[in-house]
């Protein structure tokens, strides 16, 4: 099956994600599919992440907390700024203390603590994982491609979700069974109503945000998960270790995509020795991947003769990945 | 005021005040220790979520600052509370 016959068949799969090692060409693919998307009619973002982005540098355009830019008509991107979401957020709470109490400036105390928060090693962390949610739960866009950190780093946010719903149902049944007390003195007392508990209500809210944003990751009617490999032995049998930990949350693996394939056409040719020894090496490879991922195997995506930036490009890449149907 | 209306005004007053003798018989010990349990719980809650503020290291802090405006009123009892020094008469309180 071709990478395009899996969009085809699958048409309700509108969150797009590749994943793999570094520097196997994520960024190019997102970008690529994010292109063929957009000239198939469909408004598409593609978002990354990764503090380290490249989406910029793809694009030929500097996106860096920029909110979602429009590159062509229906593409957009967006780079996620994690200290200036953390910033903003911080001075969002700052100014709903001041406006719940009243005071000109935040008390000391809790000034300390809100920076103290965001030198968490976890914060910026955290601070991206909401920015996805806002991006995912907003709902403006037909497909959405998640351009994912390196490996590891994508297991530790898909990790998270599953962390804060653990935390956020603990604390959301204490804070529910402190209701009951403060209905039953209520109740007792004879007050009309006890008062609502806005914590619950905010508490509420994080866990409904949470639940929402990993069912969509996790959902296989809604989500295709596309693994990027090079014939190269690390890289398979990495892969493969990644393949099995992804498994275990849920990730709906959609098919493996080989790239860096050098044109076995060249092998007739008068090459340099150097090159011939390439090309074997990359058979053997590829026969490897074959045998071991089997049908799961959509495309091979050739080398190519320069760097792939700028539009131009992109569309070069999209041709080869998707077999220029449109 | 009518002889009447005296006497309905005096009932009512009865009325009250019975409600009142029966709830400080039976109902005021259920709500203050209602109340009680509540309050311990809403410290317990600040220690879980606010932790940081103690210096014992509680993990998200993201979500937790979501909460910090809601808690402000209660911060400084509730560390009055975590960080006293206890002794015996804390059994009989």
């Amino acid at each position: 099956m071709s990478l395009a016959q899996v969009f085809k068949e699958h048409p309700n799969r509108r969150y797009i994600e590749f994943g793999g090692k570094g520097g196997l060409g994520k960024t190019t693919f997102s970008a690529a599919t994010a292109y063929w998307l957009a000239k198939g009619g469909y408004k598409v973002l593609v978002f990354s992440v990764d503090p380290q982005a490249s989406l910029s540098d793809i694009f030929e355009r500097d996106i860096f907390g920029q909110g979602a830019v429009e590159i062509m008509p229906n593409l957009f991107a967006q780079e996620i700024d994690a200290d200036r979401h953390i910033k903003d957020y911080q001075d969002e709470i700052r100014q709903k203390i001041i406006d719940m109490y009243g005071f000109d400036e935040i008390p000391e105390e809790i000034e300390n603590y809100i920076q103290a928060a965001a030198a968490e090693p976890a914060m910026e962390e955290s601070a991206i994982f909401d920015a996805v949610v806002d991006i995912v739960v907003g709902g403006e866009y037909d497909y959405y491609i998640y351009d994912l950190v390196p490996l590891g780093h994508a297991l530790y946010y898909l990790s998270m979700a599953s962390v804060y719903d653990e935390w956020i149902g603990k604390i959301t049944s204490l804070r529910e069974e402190m209701q009951e007390y403060a209905q039953v003195a209520a109740l007792l007392e004879r007050d009309k109503e006890s008062e609502e508990d806005q914590i619950l209500a905010e508490l509420q809210d994080i866990k409904q945000r949470i639940n929402t944003s990993s069912s969509i990751l996790t959902d296989r009617e809604k989500t295709a998960f596309f693994f990027v490999v090079t014939p190269e032995e690390m890289i398979i049998l990495d892969t493969l270790k990644a393949a099995k930990l992804f498994a275990k949350y849920q990730v709906p693996i959609s098919g493996y995509i080989v790239n860096r394939v050098i044109p076995p056409e060249l092998a007739d040719q008068e090459i340099p020795e150097y090159l011939q020894h390439r090309i074997e090496m990359q058979k053997t490879y590829l026969a490897q991947i074959d045998e071991t991922f089997g049908e799961e195997v959509l495309t091979q995506v050739p080398e190519f003769e320069r760097d792939i930036t700028g539009l131009e490009m992109i569309g070069k890449v999209a041709d080869a990945l998707f077999g220029g149907e449109a | 005021m009518s002889e009447e209306e005296k006497q309905e005004s005096f009932l009512k007053r009865l009325g009250r005040s019975t409600k009142d003798f029966l709830y400080g018989m039976a109902g005021h010990d259920m709500t203050r220790f209602a109340l009680k349990t509540r309050g311990s719980m809403e410290h317990l809650f600040i220690l879980i979520t606010m932790g940081d503020l103690l210096g014992i290291p509680i993990l998200p802090p993201y979500y937790s600052l979501r909460l910090l405006p809601y808690v402000v009123p209660q911060i400084s009892t509730w560390k009055r509370r975590m960080l006293r020094e206890r002794d015996l008469t804390d059994a009989l309180a």
